[in-house]
This record gives structure tokens, sequence and C-alpha cells, in this order.
């Protein structure tokens, strides 16, 4: 019998067909997809006695506490920390995945100058002649640590410039700066006692100020409940998650906060639903309805509404005027379940937004966010762990990644009490890394070095004093015998926290209301002026994609 | 005559796939591995008076899983030949006098992206091994270790039925398994619960 092609055909069909009957195709997609995820050079933890150890998040200023699985010396878990006095447990969730991150492929592992693979004397070389030259600039991220002592060190000796890039939260509490005279890094929200909260776009249930704060007290004072203790009302105009998950929410046209927040005062005032008497806005009701969205009822019910369980306070997504002027006006500033003064000892800095003249170098840490680009000409030194494509940067500077270097957490830029930890470096960086800090100080070896200044910081806790030492157990810092202890303590993931401050030592003067500056600033919302923590692009642009956190482009029309 | 040899030669096409995928291709994707020591549970059982599996696997202090006994303690009782055989002499040679540890093959071994807490199912759930493990520690029988050669881990993860019809509850280590398991006892651990 002769077999022919049509013969060979049909036995294709038919043996295909059978296939399909048999677990072949899909067992074969379950071990090929398993055999990808154990290709050689893929890294993969080791099978040993699993360490626990205590540290802190560093992707983000807030520095929430961790706990990091250790095997063999490398990390391969986080979870949150229930005794952070802050965090109490919870993290975003790119700290929970953060261990990973010290195999990212974008890891940087070598000095690039101007796209070329160059190497550290030549950097040392560029950047000290630099110095030589004219005044330098350092960008930071992450104002208050150890390493900003440094660098402020080192700007004031080469009469150069210290700069610092705020975070939105930040920049949200500086006019109370200009009204108060109190700085903004002294400044906070007190969270815990408030009981209505009105949110000009900020993403207080995604990732506002410290991760989890906010989910926390809403899910203990809020959720689920037809008339909540914890108030949240939404102003935005997109209905993000957190508009979705309010207690109440007001659809604006975008860019309509300032006027809200105008018409908002404008009827508190007529109606005297507050005890203070501030100035009166310029724009009537029906011009804040207009530029609003909203019409001049729901403007007057949102105001009565606002006031209607205090202590009230408002949060901005940004550095607005006028909505700062509406919490001066709701009596909001320095009173309990307010904005707070947490801190005596905070300083002002400048910001490195501002363009940047007759400056002959740039240096900028790998706390600064990947999209910040400095407004200069000037030679630009860039600290990276990660390599994020494009960047204004003659060069680039691997730095050490996540928890691998030795640094301290000082106060959240939101919290409203002080707090200090140390986040111990677990890890040892790659070779061909390091930190600005480190790079500084081969430049000026006279730098009081990071772990010096720590101690130094550690030995000014132990002799105030003061505050308390938030492990499993709280310990009075009077109660500790040395300061080696104390630092011993805080290096195994302790968080000392301070005493609070009396709230009513915050005053703001308003003696005009201020001048619309933001309303052409379309959409000043959540989505707008969310900015991704320190990473590179495109992990941001997957964070952002995967759904763990909403971009403008998922925007709700 | 020519459709009833398309549909003869269609039809030996589907049988021998459905022989090559039921019977050929399960051999052909395992690779089969003897333990280096014979090693029979009942026996050990009975000779020490052991009657619970948490007497040699035993947690540690700190709550985590010693998994299985190093070759300290087989020296209290094989610090020398106990018998004439080959094994014996391995084990007593090449192990125990040389504190080197046996490299036992492990059927249950999960993947590293997994944390598995024997405390937390043993202790606070109150689960027993067999539920997991069968009753091989009851037996003296010698399991043969079935190796993936694509994904690298042992046949007791993806169940001993290769269309993963499972015969037990204790066959399949699979994340399916686990999820099953947890919905029967109302459990909800969540991604963070087994993926840290």
């Amino acid at each position: 019998m002769k077999i022919t092609r049509r013969d060979v055909l049909v036995w294709g069909a038919g043996a295909t067909a059978g296939l399909v009957f048999t677990p072949v195709p899909w067992k074969l997609l379950s071990d090929i997809s398993i055999w990808t995820q154990n290709w050689r050079w893929i890294p993969q933890p080791t099978h040993r006695p699993v360490d626990v150890k205590g540290s802190f998040c560093t992707l983000c200023p807030n520095g929430c506490g961790i706990r990091v699985r250790m095997a063999a010396g490398w990390p391969v878990g986080v979870a949150g920390v229930r005794s952070h006095p802050i965090s109490r447990g919870a993290l975003c969730p790119l700290g929970f995945a953060a261990h990973q991150l010290i195999w990212h492929p974008q890891r940087l592992r070598t000095v690039r100058h101007r796209r070329s693979t160059s190497s550290w004397d030549e950097a040392h070389v560029a950047f000290a002649k630099a110095c030589t030259e004219g005044p330098v600039v350092i960008v930071d991220g992450y104002p208050g640590h150890a390493a900003s002592s440094l660098f402020e060190a080192f700007a004031e000796k080469q009469r150069g410039s210290y700069r610092v890039v705020s975070g939105p939260e930040a920049q949200a509490l500086t006019p109370y700066e200009t009204w108060s005279g109190v700085p903004a890094t002294a400044l906070g929200y007190d969270l815990e006692n408030v009981r209505t909260i009105v949110s000009f776009g900020a993403p207080l249930l995604d990732g506002w100020g410290t991760p989890g704060q906010f989910t926390r007290l809403w899910a203990e004072r809020a959720a689920g409940a037809a008339d909540p203790d914890l108030r949240l009302i939404q102003i935005e105009p997109s209905l993000s998650r957190t508009a979705a998950r309010a207690w109440q929410r007001s659809a604006i046209h975008p860019g309509g906060e300032t006027a809200l927040a105008a018409g908002i005062a404008r009827v508190l005032l007529e109606e005297q639903l507050v005890q203070a008497r501030g100035p009166m806005p310029p724009l009537t009701l029906a011009q804040s309805a207009e530029q609003s969205g909203l019409s001049t009822d729901a403007i007057r019910d949102l105001a009565r509404l606002i006031v209607g369980r205090p202590p009230v306070v408002a949060i901005a997504s940004d550095d607005n005027p006028s909505i700062a002027a509406l919490n001066v006006l709701l009596g909001a500033v320095g009173t309990r379940g307010g904005i707070v003064q947490k801190s005596k000892h905070a300083k002002s800095h400048l910001p490195a937004e501002s363009e940047l003249d007759s400056v002959r170098a740039v240096l900028i840490d790998s706390s600064v966010p990947w999209d910040f680009v400095p407004q200069t000409d000037a030679e630009v030194f860039r600290f990276a762990a990660w390599d994020g494509g494009s960047s204004k940067a003659d060069w680039l500077l691997p730095a050490p990644g996540f928890l691998e270097e030795l640094t301290d957490i000082p106060t959240a830029p939101t919290s409203a009490i002080e707090t200090y930890a140390i986040a111990s470096s677990l890890v040892k960086a790659p070779p061909g890394v390091q930190s600005a800090a480190q790079f500084l100080g081969r430049v000026d070896p006279d730098l009081t070095p990071v772990d010096k200044i720590i101690h130094t910081r550690c030995e000014a806790l132990f002799r105030a004093r003061a505050g308390t030492l938030c492990a499993q157990e709280t310990t009075p810092v009077a109660m500790i015998p040395s300061v080696e202890k104390l630092e011993e303590q805080l290096q195994s993931g302790a968080v000392w926290m301070g005493e609070p401050q009396h709230p009513g030592g915050l005053r703001c003067k308003l003696s005009e209301w201020p001048q619309a500056t933001r309303s052409e600033c379309p959409p000043c919302n959540s989505l707008g002026t969310w900015r991704a923590p320190v990473l590179p692009p495109l992990a941001s642009k997957l964070y952002q994609e995967s759904s763990l956190r909403e971009g403008p482009e998922r925007r709700n029309p | 005559m020519n459709a009833t040899r398309n549909t003869f030669v269609f039809g030996l096409g589907v049988a021998i796939a459905l022989l090559a995928g039921w019977v050929i291709f399960p051999r052909a994707l395992y690779v089969r591995q003897n333990q280096l020591l014979a090693f029979h549970h009942k026996t050990h059982a009975e000779k020490s008076g052991f009657t619970e599996c948490g007497q040699c696997h035993a947690l540690r202090d700190d709550g985590t899983f010693g998994g299985i006994p190093s070759s300290d303690t087989c020296t209290s009782c094989h610090s020398e030949r106990m018998g004439a055989s080959h094994d014996e002499a391995v084990l007593v040679d090449n192990y125990v006098k040389t504190g080197q540890e046996v490299p036992w093959l492990v059927y249950a071994r999960q993947p590293a992206n997994v944390w598995f807490s024997h405390a937390i199912h043993v202790q606070r759930a109150g689960l027993a091994c067999a539920e997991c493990h069968s009753t091989y520690g009851q037996s003296d029988e010698v399991r043969i270790y079935e190796q993936n050669r694509l994904s690298g881990y042992s046949r007791d993860i993806w169940g001993h039925s290769i269309s993963r019809i499972r015969l037990g509850r204790h066959d399949g280590m699979k994340m399916d398994d686990c999820e099953d398991c947890h919905r029967r006892h109302h459990v909800q651990a969540g991604c963070l619960g087994c993926h840290q």
C-alpha cells in the first residue's frame, strides 16, 4: 500500500485532534512557563534557614517599617511591621515587592559619561574640576537625612547651593510657611484626630502621605458605615479610586479647585458657619459656581456639610494657596485634628525646580525622582540605582539600591509627630556602586561621613531623654541605659517617636485672600500631580498600568 | 474507498496521539531517581518507638520547620554499622562518620517563591501531616523520586495523575491545591500569605 501525501496530512490532522484530548498541551504550557522562571541567569533565592531583620523602606521619604526575610544573606521577602507608630504594618504594593528591585534589569552598575562607559576616577576628576571652576548645586530628594547634612555642609564649603525636590504632600504645606513663618518641613496633618477631611484631589486612599496610614484609619473609622466617624469628602474631576470610596464626592471642572475653595470660604463667612473672621474671597458665589462646575446651592450645601462634624481639615494635592486659606478660615491650622507643628528644629530649603543660573555643576542624589530635570546648562552628575532611559545628565553614576545603604529616616513629610529611625545596610552593594555621600566624601575627606552623623543624632536623642522607642514594646528613651544601646535598637528596626507638640503653637496670619495663581493649571487633581517614587520610568509605567496605581492615562472622562 | 481509508488514517493519528499523550509523555517528562539510601519510615518508627512525625521532623524554637533530620540525628543509633547492608555502610562511612548531610531528594519541596509555614498549618490549623504527605510516613516503601525535566520540580507538586484528577487530598501541591484547601477551611490567605 502506497502512503500518499494526503495520508500524511490526514494522519497529522488526526494526531493533532487526538493531542487536544491528552494532557500534553496543557501540561507543557504549565511546565514551560515554570521553565522560563528557572533559567540559570534568573536570580533565585537559596534554600537556607530564614532570618528576619527589621528595617525601613527607603523608596519614598515616609520610611514605613518593614520586616525583611533574609535567606543566605539575600532579601527574599518584605512585610509590614505592626509596631511602627505611623504605618502600623501597612505597606504600598511597591514596598511589598521592593526586595526584588536590586535585581532589576535596568540596574546601573557602571559609570556612564554621555552614554559611554567611564570610571569613578574620571567622574571624581570632572566633579573636582567643576568645584574649582564655579558654584555647585546639590539636589536632594529626602531632606533631613544624614546624607542631607553632608550635602549641605559640602554646598556651604564650596559656596554652592543645597536644593530640595519635594513631593506634592510636602508642597501642599508651603503656603502655611509663608503665613506662619514656620518651615513647611515642620508641619504635618493630625489625621488620627480629624473627623472630616475635604480632599481637593489628594489621593488619600491611594498612597498619599505615609502609605497605609490613611487606609488604616479609613478601615477603622469609616469603611462600610453610612454615617462614618471619619468623613471623607473628595472634590475631584475624575472618579479616582479615592473618589469612588469617599463618603461624599463632588465632581468639579478640571482646575476648579481654587474657585471652589473660594466659594466655600465665602459661604462660611456669609453664613457665619465658622468662628474665624478672615478676608472675603474676591470671587462671587456665582463666579465660583461657574468656574468649579457646581451650582451655587451645591456649594452652599457643601460648606454646611464640611463644618457639620469638626475637627475638619482640607487637604490639597499641590501648593494651592486658596485651599490653605480655606483651612485658616476653618480653624484647622494649629488645632487638634488639623495642621500642626511637629518640630521646632526643622528648617526650610530652596526648591530645586527653579532655574539654576550661573552654576558650574549640579549633583543630583539618587533620592530624587527620575523625572526631575534641572533647569540649567551646567554639567549634571546624576546618581541613580536604575537607568531610567533618557536623562539630562552628563554623568550617570550607579548608586546603592534598596537595603544596600545605611541611611536614617527622619520624620515623614505629612506626619504630625516627630520620628527617627535607621535603615541598616542589609545587603552588600554590588561592586562599582557609590552613594552621593561617599562620592562627596572622597572629593572632600574632611566631611563627616553618614555613619558618624547618624551616631551624633543618636547621641542627641539620648541626651535629650525625650520621647519613646517603639519596637515590640514601647520604652521611654530615659529608660535606655546608653547611647550604644539606643543606636543598636534603632538599627534593629525600632523607631524613636517624639513628644506631641502643643497644636496651639502654630498661627497663620492671612490679611487678604490669596491670588488665584493656579486656575490656569488644569487638571490639579491627584492623577495630574502624582509622582512615582524613586524608580526607573519603566517600572513606574508598569506600576501605573498594572492597576496598582492610577496614572493620568487611566483617567475617566 | 477513499473515505474509509481517510477515516482509518485519521483514527490511527488520533490513537497514536492518545497513546503518546497518556502513556509515553508522562514517562518521558519525568526523570526517575532512587534515593541514595533506602530509608524505611515504618521500621524506624517501630524501633525508636516514635509515634508522631514531629518527633523527627520537628519545628524549631522560632517556629520554622526543621525538615529532614540531620546526620547528627542518625548518629544516636548509627554511630557504628547496625547491619550488613550496602546502604548501612554508605550511611555510616560516608555521612555519619564524616558529619556530612545525606543529599535526600525532597518530594514536597516547593518553588522558591512560596512561603509555607508548617507551624501555621500543623499547630494553628491542626492539619494532620497525611493531609499533604499521604501515609508515606507509615510505610516501608522507598519511593522513586520523579523530577520534571522542564520545571525541575518533584512530581508530587503536580500530583501523580498527569490529568490532575486528584486521587486524594494529598495528591498535588500546586497553588490550586492550596487554594482548594483554604477554601474548604474558610481561610483567606491572599497573595502575600504564601508569596511573601
